[in-house]
């Protein structure tokens, strides 16, 4: 059945583009339902038992087209957040993206963008994630410069040149690995590297991919591409980007590999930990210091995916629950910032901060929602990121990185700065004269708001009705 | 079960409730009006309602299997149903008399949404008893407290808002470390099951020290507590709701619960937090008798008498720590009534400087009458409450031996006399200052009249109050 999450939007892009008379104007419809369809059809999956990853779900076609494919509780978050990620930006887009032949090409790479999403997610093979992985990464490529302006161009081209050097990374680290053990599956890799004494081409393939995903993930320091794509992308794909693609391309990745593959081997967590509070601190450290509303928010994704990484550093156990959680909640409240800033820029035009005052009246849904989103980002509670932000630090107490964990929860009060720095600037002071005009967003973009603040209010108050045994079987991800 | 009712109602029918206020705001703004009210009436109610089932020793808990093994969730014993009836009546007062004060204000209905939040979030951490759900109210009050104090929406008020969301959320995720750190020795966040694990041990001095910075930092003492005074740009309501019923009585309520009533610690706390307590009570006395401003006078005096509170309970025996509870109500009832006779100077003379002010005895006797009583109370001049609970707070620590802390204190009882004799003077007294001002609207004048009352009425008839806190204190483990 899973496979079909591939197959379907591959062959929604090949129907959308036959030459008939109406197909095209049904595009966004059809990509609407897919998305709306993912949703439905993981929630009804989390909700039926489900066995480890290690006996995962083979579905006859996956035998038929000769790739193996796997589902467990990780794989059930990512698809989730990848169909409503999806959801959203396409109620965003229609909002922002207008012109109907730009409009038509935004929706056929974010299906496209879509399968390869999925097929990274649910690969359980290192050769078919890296496949699924460059059709994603290509798809977004695109998706960032659509709209063919020059700076837009620009940080597509960086992350492009990046992009390439991570590629290049990941394919000689899946060489070593085939050269060690044979073969392409998770599954005998990952044998294959516990039979063996781990010697210096594992070492090192190991840090070849810890590179590359990085990269990709955008964690410091290999963040460079980042900022720009994420500030001059048009509104819809920033929430693509910063809700789902560079979590999927560079985070699941990296969780899979280390976790599964390499049995989160001691010497690793070092390097993570380090990478992780890099990423926590100087994220959170430049994004105080941004007047720019989406680029503030990119800064702020490099430091909340510093969060993950600490999580997964923290090995099996409550640290890596923390860390699958925080990329749920990560997707919920930044892509909700996003919509917010999608919604502030649309309305007033601009993007700068300091030119902006005083607009929680004129638009009092955007500004319910940016604290939401904003409370839950920097960990307050009852909200849905104070769990995740909880799970991780008591995950680090507990593995003895206590002086990491007191960096971490203190990194969080420069959160909180920063995201109060934006309600201050935006929403609260003074109406300027030249924006007494300003109304509410309509339709799609505050469907997503209210959409989104709702996910993460309730994650976060039924998070303490969760049963044990599902976040067990989060902190447990060891399979093979 | 009808109790655990009753105690359900406490915290979510404030909480709950506040929620519809903006909705019925938009029906009529009076009947909104008499909603909140009528929420923190119920509140109310329901709080005393239960004071003689706990004066008869018995504990009303409501248990649920939760997510980290949280088995109970509240508990009301009688400190708990003290504070949560001392609280509830406090802001009832206040809520009246924002009637007159706030009504021609923009974002009303925001206000007495926050105001009836904010107190049932204080309902829920009085009542909570594990560490986590103490945790989440901390924090929801300082998201109220963070939206009140900035009400006025100008830049001004925003960067102090924020300041006072900062400070108080550092405090507060440095507790969180120290609550992590409970975990780690005891393996539970319930308070039950910590203390059996402790088996008469005491809790590591670590953990202390952390949830102690936290308690400091909300409680706006030294060196955590120039966040209070600059909070006085909030509504007076706000400040009088800041400062006399909730925000500075949770670090002061914490203090007791945890350390007083919950967990054993070490001796060395007994003499450490005096010190602490008596630094702080004379640098704000200090600070209050030279400050010019009337709001931050009052508020340097709420800093310095949280002071004496806490040297109260620190003590450890029943006559100081029966004499800091005390101090909680009559410092309440007092300092409310103090910062509301300041809000209705302020509100009709528009001038907050004392030297500017003067001879207002003439044209508001009500206010001037209220003012000086509540100061008696505060300065300790019997018969008004004050004076018992800080005679009470004395004797406590010459029982303890703790002389020369006591002597120190003393002195700082005398600055108190001094500061509020002199804004007194300055401002009701002597020649007519710049700005002449008639009384306050009805409701604003009852209110202080009647908080002046019961400051009165509340030392004559000392031996009720009395009485209940010493049963709420029997068989406590950190009162000998």
């Amino acid at each position: 059945m899973f496979s079909l999450l591939i197959f379907v939007p591959l062959f929604i892009v090949m129907l959308i583009n036959m030459p008939f008379g109406g197909i095209r104007k049904s595009a966004y419809i059809l990509a609407f339902l897919l998305a709306l369809a993912q949703i439905v059809f993981t929630l009804l999956a989390f909700f039926t038992p489900l066995s480890p990853l290690s006996s995962g779900r083979q579905d006859i076609l996956g035998n038929f087209f000769n790739f193996r494919i796997g589902v467990d509780n990780l794989t059930l978050v990512l698809l989730f957040c990848i169909g409503l990620t999806l959801l959203v930006t396409l109620l965003t887009g229609r909002e922002v993206v207008v012109d109907q032949r730009q409009r038509f090409n935004f929706v056929n790479l974010l299906v496209i963008a879509m399968a390869g999403l999925n097929g990274i997610v649910l690969a359980q093979d290192i050769f078919t994630m890296y496949v699924f992985l460059e059709i994603a990464a290509v798809a977004s490529y695109i998706l960032i410069s659509f709209q063919k302006g020059i700076l837009a161009l620009e940080a597509a081209f960086k992350y492009l040149i990046l992009s390439a050097a991570a590629s290049v990374l990941m394919l000689s680290a899946i060489a070593l690995l085939v050269l060690v053990s044979g073969d392409t599956s998770f599954a005998i890799i990952s044998q294959a590297l516990r039979d063996g004494s781990g010697g210096f081409p594992v070492k090192l393939a190991l840090g070849l991919f810890v590179c590359g995903f990085a990269i990709k993930g955008g964690i410091i320091p290999f963040h460079g591409w980042l900022p720009d794509a994420y500030t001059e992308a048009p509104a819809p794909v920033s929430i693509f980007l910063a809700g789902i693609v560079t979590k999927t391309l560079g985070l699941y990745t990296l969780i899979r590999v280390v976790t599964v593959l390499f049995g989160q081997a001691a010497y690793i967590s070092q390097i993570l930990l380090v990478m992780g509070i890099l990423s926590v601190v100087f994220g959170a450290w430049m994004a105080l210091t941004q007047n720019d509303f989406k680029r503030m928010l990119a800064y702020s994704s490099i430091s909340q995916v510093g969060y993950i990484i600490l999580g997964l550093a923290c090995g099996p156990g409550w640290g890596l629950a923390g860390a699958i959680l925080h990329i749920l909640n990560h997707t919920v409240f930044k892509s909700l910032l996003f919509v917010n800033s999608a919604a502030v820029e649309t309305k007033t035009g601009t993007r700068n901060m300091d030119q902006l005052a005083g607009l929680s009246d004129r638009m009092p849904v955007t500004s319910f929602t940016s604290i939401i989103a904003s409370l839950s980002a920097a960990g307050v509670p009852p909200l849905a990121g104070f769990w995740s932000k909880l799970l991780i630090i008591i995950g680090l107490w507990q593995a003895g990185f206590k002086l990491v964990a007191v960096i971490a929860v203190l990194a969080s009060i420069i959160t909180l700065g920063y995201l109060l720095s934006i309600q201050r600037r935006v929403f609260w002071g003074k109406l300027g004269s030249e924006l007494l005009n300003v109304k509410e967003a309509k339709g799609g973009i505050m469907i997503s708001a209210v959409l989104l603040a709702a996910i993460a209010i309730g994650v976060g108050l039924a998070f303490p009705f969760i049963p044990a045994a599902m976040l067990n079987s989060l902190s447990s991800l060891l399979g093979g | 079960m009808r109790t655990e009712a009753t105690l359900l109602g406490i915290v979510f029918i404030p909480l709950l409730g506040s929620f519809l206020l903006p909705l019925i705001g938009r029906l009529s703004a009076r009947f909104r009006n008499y909603c909140a009210l009528g929420l923190v009436l119920v509140t109310f109610l329901l709080s005393a309602s239960l004071i003689g089932k706990v004066l008869s020793g018995q504990a009303i808990t409501v248990s649920q299997q939760l997510v980290f093994g949280f088995s109970t969730v509240f508990t009301a014993d009688g400190l708990a149903v003290f504070m949560a009836s001392v609280a509830s009546f406090i802001s009832l007062l206040i809520v009246i008399y924002s009637f007159g004060y706030i009504d021609h204000y923009d974002h009303q209905s925001e206000y007495y949404f926050m105001v009836v939040f904010f107190l049932g979030a204080m309902m829920g951490l009085v009542m909570a008893s594990n560490l986590i759900f103490l945790y989440i109210f901390w924090e929801l009050t300082a998201i109220a407290s963070w939206r009140l104090i900035g009400f006025f929406r100008e830049k001004n008020q925003v960067m102090r808002a924020d300041k006072a969301f900062l400070v108080t959320f550092f405090g507060a995720v440095v507790m969180l470390l120290g609550f992590i750190v409970v975990y780690q020795q005891t393996g539970s966040f319930d308070y039950a099951t910590i203390k059996a694990s402790l088996n008469g041990g005491t809790l590591s001095n670590l953990a202390v020290g952390l949830i102690l910075f936290g308690i400091l930092s909300k409680s706006a003492t030294l060196p955590f507590h120039t966040w209070l005074p600059d909070a006085g740009v909030a509504p007076s309501p706000v400040t009088a709701l800041l400062h006399a019923a909730i925000l500075v009585k949770i670090g002061v309520y914490v203090f007791a619960r945890l350390f007083v009533a919950t967990f054993p610690i070490e001796q060395i706390w007994h003499t450490v937090v005096p010190i602490i307590a008596g630094v702080s009570a004379i640098v704000a006395a200090g600070a209050a008798l030279v400050e010019t401003d009337i709001k931050r006078i009052i508020a340097y005096s709420t800093i310095s008498q949280i002071g004496f509170i806490f040297f109260g309970l620190a003590t450890g025996n029943m006559v100081g720590v029966a004499g800091g509870l005390l101090y909680i109500l009559a410092h309440g009832l007092s300092k409310a009534g103090l910062f509301l006779c300041a809000g209705i100077v302020e509100q009709n003379t528009h001038v907050k400087d004392i030297n500017r002010l003067g001879g207002l005895m003439k044209t508001m006797p009500f206010t001037a009458i209220a003012f000086l009583a509540c100061s008696f109370s505060v300065m300790g001049i019997p018969p008004f409450s004050g004076f018992f609970a800080k005679y009470m707070v004395f004797a406590g620590g010459i029982n303890n031996g703790q002389i020369g802390t006591t002597i120190f204190f003393m002195a700082g009882a005398f600055m108190t006399i001094l500061y509020l004799l002199r804004v007194f003077y300055k401002v009701f007294m002597g020649e007519t200052g710049e700005s002449q001002a008639p009384e306050g609207s009805a409701s604003m004048v009852y209110t202080v009249v009647i908080f002046a009352v019961l400051s009165l009425l509340s030392g004559i008839l000392i031996s009720y109050p009395a009485q209940f806190v010493q049963a709420a204190l029997l068989n406590l483990p950190g009162v000998k």
